[in-house]
């Protein structure tokens, strides 16, 4: 409480000063005003008003925005538009709302600073018996002791016992003692503003220098760009702009796995426990890298992150286990074969797995997939036989009626699905090239380290005034104060009273305890 | 603080420290916490099968809160160690019941998930690890976790002899949460993919003990209005805009409109609600006698205001003993005719308001559903007529009518919006009742100041390690640590808010009550964030 009331005898203060000054300029009013803490919250509140309108009407990033767009009626939408609601958190008042907020971070910090320092610089080493009286901790006894100096002594021992470090002074032929612990705490909450101006210039780092987008890799697929989409309330309505920004390497992708819950169950992201990439990062600079990523484990490449962003929801196999049956006598293998890969037989028959349909039909004389659910999964396999001759069959779960023209044995084998592991058409890769999340990072730690030392220390202190009353009696005055967690202060106090009484302490575990 | 050290002569006397932080006084919260975790490893010794289950356990955590705040509250106007003791042993069960119940689950879920990994040919060396398992997964376990926050506060704070009373207000609070967890269901889901990260708890941990944080620094904030001189009828003006705001917003906007309120119903089987929704007789009408009853009470407050008429006041005071009535009548009915598993029908094409059934006027909307559910687009539901949309609708309907419920669990932050509700208007009732010997029996405004300012700078704290660990993870899975996400955005707004509270104290002509104001709207985010945003407003983090 102490800091409050101090603060409050500050500003007290200051608003006499200001009132003595006859006529303040229009800087110095416009000074004064940025560096209010008052005005401080009232931004703060504005921050908060803004980001409620971003919260309850949609912004235009969000999934979903085109049904909420479409649902409006033409005047909200024009209204919303023009004030910028739509992104209200890139509108230009918010950028200066958070400008004029940091400004007033700084400007406040820098105005109370100077005070808060001479609590480190110069601080209060005597004190008045009325003064003593007047702190919300305060006490008196008589000392029995040789000298003044012993007496003295053992009030510096009660502090020290109690984890206050005292400094003596002597001043119109009476003694003081002052003791202090925690000074640093009064810098506190410099240090958090510090903190948060770290974080804000991180953000801004952000918005200027980040590089996003996204690619989307299936086995085989290489790739040197990604393609950010964005959308854009323009006069037309809703316009959808895709940007494609190159990068300095080409990345390949090597395999993809979906590792599912129930192998039965479909590609869903509720029967999924994780997705995996593989690539090669082919660099004209430093040569090949192979990458692994996976959810929640992004790959990082010299400031650029990969990361499993989502993946097209068409099911596809990673491999394939067919059984082959030999139409001249009937002998029966399995093959497997893995995603766009090749298996040579004894014989010298090739079989390429071209493609996987999940749900098969035939669009337009070629196999297409009705869904992309696996209804009726079909591989399609080029038979090339050992005289080289290649035909093309698909190959299907179930037996197929010998009639059928797609049941026919071709090469002299007919084909059909045993086995094959699920794995979606491509996962889709997220690239983030963002400078400004390392300043973020350090930001974040200095504002969790800044926080805690503000709020879960304090600055205790107190004063004790020793004068000679006679005959080895020696009269001392005690008070103190801490600017936050008074009453386990409260507790520190009454134990040091206590051990300079000479008195047993009731509860000798007590004041231990630092919550 | 002022009474402090005036008599040296007291110094050596035993019971010195007794108003301080010992270690006993970290043994009401520390007991209970121990022995869930023997209650842990008891259900990892005996497993699932004999041994008492997370829903049971979270049931007679209720209990324990409730009993706990009840016993609390009696000891403000009638003093007496026995009801305080037993308040607080009644708190401490709860605590106990509430982590284990936590506990219980994870272990639990974990169970669950093992069994269906071995039946599909998981060996040993793929299992996914333990923390996967944590229960932080929907709404529920949050709230579960988010009540224990609150619990646990409130025991620590305990500690304190003169911070005794907080119970009486944060355990009903506290109670609120666990209702809303028991409406919500404790049914198990797989884990959405995307949230198996150790960041998980530590993301999702931090914010339900900062969020149970600041609910007792509500309380207290509460408090600490009525101790400054906040009169219980401007508390009942401000419940009643409350009450006003969730009677017009439930039952899709229709209960002043048509004088009906309907209730959301279950696919036997899943656990989505349809959008057709089941007219509930007489509850409309109750809920619209309750907020008029209300409305007068406010009314006559209002005036008495600037009348200053004793008269008004007190008839002010009938209005909301009466409102408090109807409202219970109304819970009671609506939870009694959801619980009635008479099966259900279309209502009749005329004076079906006062049946328990479905308006077929409802088709359209359903209509559109299905289509979205199907996979339509936005363009491509647009073009179907509303003759299609009703003929499927009404085919899906009639198709499925033996499996169309209604459940409890159908729409958590409607019912728990009514019983919140409730209990404001309980609580306002309360304080309206001997109100001075109510702000006698309470410690100065000081200490609770003090509880206030203590509990907010440490949720303010709290709520800053929930955005970074929350930052931190979006990079690490989304690619951004910060994209004003609704989410993201909602416990920035409650953290500014805290900011605002810690500031305004240092700020010319915001301090006092006006520094209360910004504890109390800040808490109100934090709620805002944790239902509002998912249920409420589209973005990232739906599921929970």
């Amino acid at each position: 409480m102490s800091a409050i009331e101090e603060t409050k005898t500050e500003i007290g203060v200051k608003s006499v000063a200001a009132g003595a000054r006859p006529a303040a300029s229009f800087v110095t009013k416009t000074l004064d005003l940025l560096s209010s803490v008052r005005f401080g919250v009232t931004l703060l509140m504005f921050v908060v008003v803004l980001s409620m309108i971003g919260m309850l009407i949609m912004q235009k990033n969000v999934e979903g925005f085109e049904k909420y767009f479409a649902d409006m009626t033409p005047a909200s939408r024009m209204l919303w538009g023009t004030l910028g609601f739509f992104d209200v958190y890139h509108a230009w008042y918010f950028n200066l709302l958070l400008l004029v907020l940091s400004l007033n971070i700084v400007l406040a910090s820098i105005d109370r600073f100077p005070k808060a320092w001479t609590f480190v610089s110069k601080p209060k080493l005597d004190a008045s018996e009325k003064w003593l009286r007047g702190q919300e901790c305060h006490d008196a006894l008589t000392l029995e002791a040789d000298s003044r100096e012993s007496a003295t002594r053992r009030v510096t021992e009660a502090c020290k016992s109690v984890g206050l470090k005292p400094r003596v002074t002597e001043k119109a032929g009476k003694t003081f003692v002052f003791a202090q612990r925690g000074t640093w705490n009064r810098l506190g909450a410099y240090a958090v503003h510090v903190a948060l101006l770290t974080i804000f210039l991180g953000g801004f780092m952000t918005r200027m220098f980040d590089q996003n987008g996204q690619m989307p890799l299936r086995p085989g697929m290489k790739s040197n760009e990604m393609s950010d989409s964005v959308f854009n309330v323009g006069d037309g309505g809703l316009e959808l702009s895709k940007a494609t920004i190159p990068l300095p390497f080409e990345v390949e992708c090597t395999d993809i796995q979906q590792k599912l819950i129930k192998q039965e169950g479909g590609i869903d992201a509720g029967n999924t426990i994780d997705w995996f990439t593989k690539i090669k990062i082919k660099d004209p600079q430093r040569g090949t890298t192979e990458a692994f990523v996976h959810l929640n484990n992004p790959f990082d490449y010299h400031g650029y992150r990969f990361f499993q962003a989502s993946f097209i929801n068409v099911g596809r196999a990673r491999n394939v286990t067919l059984r082959l049956t030999r139409e001249a006598d009937g002998y029966q293998t399995d093959v497997t074969i893995p995603r766009d890969g090749t298996v040579k037989l004894s014989d010298g028959t090739r079989l390429d797995f071209v493609n996987f349909q999940p749900d098969f039909t035939m669009a337009n004389g070629e196999a297409a997939t009705a869904s992309g659910e696996y209804n009726n999964p079909a591989a399609i396999i080029n038979v090339t036989d050992a005289g080289g001759a290649q035909k093309r069959t698909f190959a299907f779960t179930r037996e197929l009626p010998s009639g059928a023209p797609v049941g026919r044995a071709v090469g002299g084998y007919k084909f059909r699905i045993v086995g094959f592991e699920k794995v979606p058409d491509a996962h889709v890769l997220s690239i983030q090239k963002d400078p400004g999340a390392t300043v973020f990072y350090i930001g974040s730690a200095m504002l969790i380290a800044t926080l805690i030392s503000v709020f879960f220390f304090s600055h205790r202190r107190v004063w004790a005034l020793v004068e000679e009353r006679g005959a080895g009696n020696y009269w001392v005055v005690l008070g103190g104060n801490a600017n936050r967690n008074a009453v386990a202060f409260e507790e520190k106090f009454k134990r040091l009273v206590a051990i300079l009484s000479g008195e047993q302490v009731g509860n000798a575990d007590a004041s231990e305890v630092q919550p | 603080m002022s009474e402090v050290l005036k008599h040296p002569a007291q110094l050596g006397s035993p019971n010195l420290d007794t108003s301080g932080w010992s270690v006993r006084s970290y043994l009401p919260a520390a007991l209970p916490v121990a022995g869930a975790l023997l209650m842990l490893l008891l259900r990892i010794q005996m497993g699932g099968e004999h041994f008492i289950n997370d829903g049971a356990l979270m049931m007679l955590a209720l209990a324990g809160y409730i009993i706990g705040g009840v016993f609390l509250l009696v000891n403000l106007y009638a003093p007496s160690g026995m009801s305080q003791k037993i308040g607080l042993w009644a708190g401490g069960l709860g605590v106990f019941c509430n982590l284990s119940s936590w506990l219980v689950r994870w272990v639990a879920s974990h169970d669950r998930e093992l069994a269906i990994l071995q039946n599909n040919g998981y060996g040993a060396g793929q299992m996914p690890w333990l923390w996967r398992y944590i229960p932080f997964a929907n709404l529920y376990d949050l709230s579960l976790a988010f009540a224990f926050g609150a619990g646990v506060t409130t025991m620590l704070v305990s500690g304190r002899k003169s911070f005794r009373f907080i119970g009486a207000m944060s355990l009903p609070l506290a109670s609120l949460v666990l209702i809303l967890a028991r409406f919500i269901g404790n049914e198990f889901i797989n884990l959405p993919p995307v949230l198996d990260s150790y960041w998980r708890p530590i993301h999702v941990g931090t914010a339900s003990l900062s969020y149970g944080i600041a609910l007792v620094c509500f309380a207290s904030a509460v408090l600490y209005l009525l101790k400054a001189g906040t009169k219980p009828e401007s508390m009942a003006i401000w419940a009643c805009l409350f009450a006003l705001g969730v009677f017009s917003t439930i039952g899709r906007f229709g209960v002043f409109t048509s004088g009906v309120y309907t209730a959301s119903t279950f696919m036997q089987g899943s656990r989505m609600a349809l959008p057709l929704r089941v007219n509930i007789p007489w509850v409309g009408l109750l809920i619209i006698l309750a907020a008029l009853l209300f409305v007068a009470a406010a009314a006559l407050f209002l005036s008495n205001r600037t009348k200053n008429d004793e008269k008004m006041r007190r008839l002010g005071h009938h209005f909301l003993k009466a409102t408090l009535v109807v409202q219970a009548l109304a819970i009671v009915l609506l939870v009694a005719q959801i619980k009635n598993g008479a099966p259900l029908a279309a209502c009749p094409a005329s004076g079906g308001f006062n049946q328990r059934c479905y308006e077929t006027a409802q088709y359209m909307k359903v209509g559109e559903w299905l289509a979205s559910q199907q996979g339509l687009s936005v363009e491509e539901v647009k073009a179907l007529t509303p003759t299609q949309l009703t003929g499927a609708a009404e085919e899906f309907v009639k198709a499925r009518n033996s499996q169309l419920t209604l459940s409890t669990n159908a729409n958590p932050v409607e019912l728990s919006a009514l019983i919140t509700v409730f209990a404001a208007t309980l609580f306002v009732n309360i304080f309206g009742f001997k109100t001075e010997k109510l702000r006698a029996a309470l410690p100065s405004a000081e200490k609770l100041d003090s509880l206030m300012y203590k509990t907010a700078s440490v949720a303010f704290a709290g709520l800053a390690i929930l955005l970074i660990t929350g930052a931190i993870w979006a990079n690490e899975s989304w690619g951004r640590y910060w994209g004003w996400d609704s989410k993201e955005t909602g416990a920035f707004v409650a953290w500014l808010t805290y900011g605002g509270f810690l500031h305004a104290r240092i700020a010319r002509g915001l301090t006092g009550k006006r520094s209360a104001y910004f504890a109390i709207v800040a808490f109100l985010l934090v709620i805002f964030t944790y239902l509002g945003v998912s249920y409420l407003i589209p973005g990232l983090h739906s599921y929970a």
